[in-house]
């Protein structure tokens, strides 16, 4: 991965899309991670909310965009779940911030790194939210980091396939 | 100092964001016992509760779309095109119908006898008197949150705290309701909570789910009669969910692993928790039928008695059958001396005619054991042997009994 300076790639590599993506593309991954375990069951093995934080995260470069949109997925999940709004939202919020801010610094058009890039910010994104629920909040929760490593590579899978399709969705000079 | 903002804006957004959360999680995480633990409030406040309800109006009618669509395509595949032997499972569907409402007949009256009892006892059994059908629309999505979304709500009449079950278990219970949608806490969640009792040993237990979504029976002391199979049912002590619901199955005993003398009974759910479409609310319990029970007690009654009815008429072709049989009725004679009524036989046992030269081969001149070998034989004054009459002087016990009528 090559190292550059930060203003002059993210002013050459910022990707744009149509306003109506931004807004739909958000709203599917919700849709759809609230409806898909339903025919999946437990093998529900990811998390579309986080791809999509990540993929605009480091698409945008923008670490405010980043943040703004990994909070508001978060709080859109915990809102939909019966736990207490935040705890999703914090570990997202920081989620799109460090994207966004890797995503400035290295190459992330090569694809085996956004999909390193997805893995580790899965694992990080779970880290946190056990983070915030046990320490932060001292509420008894079972965890199981089996299930969290299955979720990690399910949304690497999803990111290898999602990707490519979102990148024809650009605005191309 | 502008200059700062500028530079530090990245972070200062994200601090702001964060802080905003965590102070948002403050609100609603307190410390609510001695022990230092914090609780979460499951009473969302105001707030809350607003952010929970903008979440849910945007997300349930893309669910509900999604789950309708699905349903045609199922309702056009399943009534349109797969109709294979459908003539013969509905025969077989029939038959056991038939087989069902004659077994109910007999059960509900054992149902009836028990109320009866619980009255007299002033045990006040809940029955479910009232549900409401509703469908699964959509998860939480979270793998640490298992609640699902219904599509009835409050304008149909559910409330928080209702029980939801299927026709194999039960379900979980009605956490939340919107106008038009429900969020219900599955039983296997971590946070939920149910009293059930095992059915054979009658061990009660607290039901709640572990990190994987399975089912298990907490806070029970280490028992060996405890054996995987066993079916778990609910125990009714919870307020919730009525007693006697089927559960699941023990699937294994495990020892708990923070207190030695306890174990944890893994329970196989009855319902499919994983693959939910159709659930009901229990809406009312009451301590008598419902109106749906009343009409299937009046059908089996009407079973019952067409049943009775069919006996009935037996009988009576048999009497009509008997009266006219030739020799056992007789029309003309008084009831008391029917030929049924008499007890001479019919046929009387005739003896053999008397010999012109008894000797001692002859029937009746054989010797008795009792008469001993120097006894003599029963002969007449004159030392002949005594004449036998051909006809008894007195009715014989009948050989065959006569014919008995069937009552």
């Amino acid at each position: 991965m090559s190292l550059l300076g930060a203003d002059s790639r993210r002013d050459m590599e910022i990707h744009r899309y149509p306003l109506i993506v931004y807004g739909l593309v958000p709203l599917t991954a919700l849709v759809l991670q609230a409806w898909l375990p339903r025919p999946l069951g437990k093998y529900a093995w990811f998390d579309l909310p986080l791809v999509v934080t990540v993929y605009f995260a480091l698409g945008r470069r923008s670490p405010i965009q980043g943040t703004l949109m990994g909070a508001a997925m978060g709080i859109f999940e915990d809102a939909l779940s019966r736990r207490a709004i935040g705890v999703n939202g914090i570990a997202k919020t920081a989620v799109g911030f460090l994207a966004a801010s890797v995503g400035i610094r290295i190459d992330v058009e090569n694809f085996t790194i956004r999909l390193m890039l997805n893995f580790l910010l899965s694992l990080l994104s779970s880290a946190i939210y056990l983070f915030v629920y046990r320490i932060l909040l001292g509420l008894e929760l079972e965890w199981s980091w089996l299930t969290q490593l299955y979720i990690a590579i399910g949304n690497s899978a999803i990111a290898l396939i999602l990707f490519p399709l979102l990148d024809r969705l650009q605005l191309r000079d | 100092m502008a200059s700062f903002f500028v530079r530090y804006r990245n972070l200062l957004v994200l601090l702001a964001i964060l802080m905003a959360q965590i102070v948002g999680l403050a609100v609603q995480v307190r410390r609510i016992n001695n022990t230092g633990r914090s609780s979460f409030d499951p009473n969302d406040g105001p707030g809350v509760r607003l952010i929970r309800l903008w979440a849910e109006a945007v997300v349930s009618p893309f669910e509900r779309g999604i789950h309708g669509s699905r349903l045609g395509v199922e309702y056009i595949w399943n009534d349109y095109f797969d109709l294979r032997n459908v003539r013969h499972q509905n025969q077989e569907l029939e038959q056991t119908i038939a087989r069902l409402q004659l077994e109910q007949a007999s059960l509900l009256e054992d149902a009836r006898q028990g109320q009866r009892l619980q009255a007299l006892l002033g045990f006040q059994e809940k029955y479910i008197y009232s549900t409401v059908a509703a469908q699964d629309i959509g998860s939480s999505g979270s793998a640490q949150s298992h609640v699902f979304y219904i599509d009835k709500g409050a304008k149909d009449g559910l409330k928080p705290d209702m029980a939801v079950i299927t026709p194999d278990g039960i379900v979980g219970k009605v956490r939340d309701v919107f106008p038009h949608t429900s969020q219900v806490l599955a039983v296997n969640d971590q946070s939920s909570g149910a009293g059930v009792i095992l059915e054979t040993t009658r061990i009660r237990g607290i039901l709640r789910g572990n990190v994987d979504g399975q089912l298990m029976i907490v806070g029970i002391l280490a028992d060996e009669r405890i054996k995987p199979g066993e079916r778990v049912l609910t125990a009714g002590g919870d307020l919730i969910f009525p007693r006697g619901l089927p559960v699941g199955v023990v699937e294994k005993v495990v020892r708990d692993p923070e207190r030695d003398a306890f174990i944890d009974v893994m329970v196989k759910p009855a319902a499919h928790l994983d693959q939910l479409d159709e659930v009901l609310v229990i809406t009312s319990t009451q301590p008598r039928f419902s109106d749906q029970e009343q009409k299937d007690i009046e059908t089996s009654e009407e079973v019952k008695g067409a049943e009775a009815q069919a006996i009935k008429d037996q009988l009576k072709a048999s009497q009509i059958m008997a009266e006219h049989l030739p020799g056992l009725i007789e029309p003309n004679v008084p009831a008391d001396q029917q030929p049924l009524n008499d007890s001479t036989p019919p046929n009387p046992v005739l003896r053999p005619p008397l010999p012109l030269h008894p000797d001692r081969f002859s029937p009746g001149d054989a010797p008795t054991p009792d008469s001993g070998p120097g006894s003599e034989p029963a002969t007449g004054p004159a030392g002949k042997p005594a004449a036998k009459p051909t006809q008894p002087a007195t009715p014989q016990q009948p050989v065959q009994s006569a014919p008995q009528r069937n009552p």
